[in-house]
């Protein structure tokens, strides 16, 4: 049996296309109203584990439970179980949007008139009444990808995968699938992201998960991560970058010879881990004053989520193999 | 609950309290019908298969009268030309399906109908029975614009529907063909290339234009065989004439065209579950 609070448990899932594989060992688990953002370069195999979730593709070996249902022995129902919206928006272009609706309202088991109600309010909701009859070939990127999520929830998912959901989108149609993540949250939905714009995962993301060449990297908080990657860090830029060198001598022991090894001619700032964070910065900002520098700016910083992801995947060129994968992912996704 | 600010958002009501009703395969079956066949009223391709019937019968009937007409055995050009308009017609409209199946692949829906729960063969069944409605029409045209030139059933109702009967089947084969090439390209554009040439070098180097004995030797033996040409000479068969000279609807006749029939839907049946099994 699954503890009910979990409603995705991934289990050490492996999936080889021919030669190549593309997942080697994934295992994480989603909680009920938890979101669990999933990043990773092109190629990772986040697309296959996606796939895989959602009975689309077999894993070749490992355990993959959706709300209680698993995806090998009970494809049935996770599919019952599953909404899954991707960055390439899949309706009916020559029907109407309320027309898309009715027919995914029909396909999970409505009734005529149950699907027409909900069909109404789904339009209502997602501001979509105005485009309702008009067909969805139409409408623009932002309205499609409205609808298609709309059509997602014609019934109530216990999982939710969001594939890239707002990539392409206008700052307003983000917005809104942003609070609408926010309300899958609330009804306790178990809500399964993957996206590109890391500040987005980091907004929206109770945990995260690096996937790179098939397997997790990294796990944990927005904050976990940032702290991995070095933590904080002092920045202190001179007035005149000539004096540098004087500022490296005047840190001392501050400036650990990793750092010091990174200063060139070209330097016009120092960076330095502050291990103590503010008292870090006074001991820094006193030494300088003693040895009489003038400063432009002296700040602690926190790593961004990108300077965390290029720390954790960036090793230069990607392996051929990995290009790929990527090929065998596309074929996937619009099969 | 939560009051947003934000006009455009959707409100937490966006997600459904009710717990999820069952799923019945047959109003799937029937939903994802309805879903290809209504554009097909508003978007011009029901106009576009009744016109093709229409020019189909005008452009061979018209400039081969003369020409053919005089060559071939049966009482008038309409009783021998118009199987051949019929498997011309049918033919077209196999060449939608495969258009549309191609959409559906490449546009993601396919994918999307995998994730939910819709037993693997539904989608499958609603897009062949959207190809024989497009297969009806074309074949009601045909024979209307058949019966305009001349065209009559000369042999009862049981060999008009046995006609019929054989038009559907090789229909549905040839719709098989043109969903499986949607399937495999996921490519609309290339869908009709791949149908309309076959549809043309066939039907010209077919027994439905002139008897077989008006071909040069060489080729004979080929435009005698091949399906099409097979067809045309069970439904003319099966339509009859008010002469003797029509081919007899016998077993002999009849077989290699029903063979050919079933023979192209084994094959697509096969390659088609080869091509979904491709893609897990």
């Amino acid at each position: 049996m699954v503890s009910s609070d979990k409603a995705v448990i991934v289990d050490g899932i492996k999936k080889s296309f021919g030669e190549v594989a593309a997942l080697r060992g994934v295992s994480f688990e989603v909680a009920r109203g938890e979101v669990l953002g999933l990043l990773g370069p092109n190629g990772a195999g986040k697309t296959t584990t996606v796939n895989i979730l959602a009975t689309l593709v077999t894993p070749d070996s490992g355990r993959a439970v959706i709300a209680g249902h698993d995806v090998v022995s009970d494809p049935a129902g996770v599919r019952r179980s599953l909404m899954l919206t991707g960055q390439h928006v899949a309706l009916d272009d020559l029907l109407t949007g309320r027309e898309n609706l009715l027919m995914f309202g029909r396909l999970q088991g409505l009734k005529k008139k149950v699907a027409r109600q909900r069909a109404q309010e789904l339009l209502e909701q997602f501001d979509l009444v105005d485009a309702a009859d008009r067909a969805v070939g139409n409408y623009s990127g932002g309205m499609k990808r409205r609808i298609d999520i709309a059509c997602g929830l014609v019934v109530r998912p216990e999982v939710v995968f969001l594939d890239e959901p707002t990539t392409g989108l206008d700052p307003r149609s983000r917005q809104a699938i942003w609070e609408l993540v926010t309300d899958f949250k609330e009804a306790g939905i178990a809500t399964l992201l993957t996206t590109q714009y890391l500040e987005e995962a980091d907004l929206l993301s109770d945990r995260i998960i690096v996937i790179d060449r098939g397997t997790v990297i990294a796990e944990g908080t927005a904050d976990q991560l940032k702290e991995r990657t070095g933590g904080t860090y002092c920045e202190i830029v001179p007035a005149q970058p000539r004096d540098i060198p004087a500022m490296a001598r005047a840190l001392g022991s501050l400036l650990p010879d990793t750092n010091r090894a990174t200063l060139s001619e070209a330097s016009d700032r120092i960076s330095m881990p502050a291990p103590d964070g503010p008292k870090t910065l006074m001991q820094a900002l006193h030494r300088l004053s003693e040895a009489d520098i003038e400063l432009m700016d002296i700040a602690l910083r926190r790593p961004s989520l990108d300077e965390v992801f290029l720390a954790l995947t960036g090793d230069g060129v990607r392996a051929g193999g990995q290009d790929r994968t990527d090929a065998f992912e596309a074929a996937d996704a619009y099969a | 609950m939560i009051e947003h600010a934000f006009s455009a958002a959707p409100r937490p009501a966006a997600v459904p309290h009710a717990a999820r009703p069952a799923v019945s395969t047959i109003q799937q079956w029937w939903v994802l019908t309805v879903r290809m066949i209504t554009p097909t009223l508003r978007n011009g391709e029901l106009a576009t298969q009744v016109i093709g019937s229409i020019v189909f019968t005008v452009g061979y009937y018209l400039p081969l009268k003369q020409l053919m007409g005089a060559v071939q055995p049966l009482s008038s050009y309409a009783q021998y030309l118009t199987p051949l308009i019929v498997l011309q017609a049918i033919w077209f409209a196999a060449v939608s399906a495969a258009f549309r199946s191609a959409t559906d692949s490449v546009q993601g829906i396919n994918r999307r109908f995998r994730a939910m729960p819709i037993a693997s063969l539904t989608p499958l069944a609603s897009r062949m029975t959207a190809s024989m409605y497009r297969c009806c029409i074309a074949l009601a045209v045909s024979v209307i614009c058949g019966h305009v030139i001349g065209f009559r059933f000369h042999e009862g109702v049981l060999y008009a529907a046995g006609f019929v009967g054989l038009a559907l089947l090789i229909g549905a084969a040839l719709a098989f063909i043109g969903d499986l090439i949607g399937i495999a390209t996921e490519n609309p554009e290339a869908t009709a290339p791949l149908m309309l040439v076959p549809q043309l070098t066939l039907g010209l180097a077919s027994v439905g234009l002139q008897p077989v004995e008006n071909f040069p030797d060489w080729i004979q033996g080929f435009v005698r065989n091949q399906p099409l040409s097979q067809w045309v000479y069970g439904l003319q068969a099966l339509a009859g004439d008010s002469t003797d000279a029509a081919p007899e609807a016998t077993w002999s006749v009849l077989a290699p065209g029903l063979v050919w029939a079933v023979g192209c839907i084994v094959v697509a049946v096969v390659l088609h579950a080869r091509v979904s099994r491709r893609r897990r």
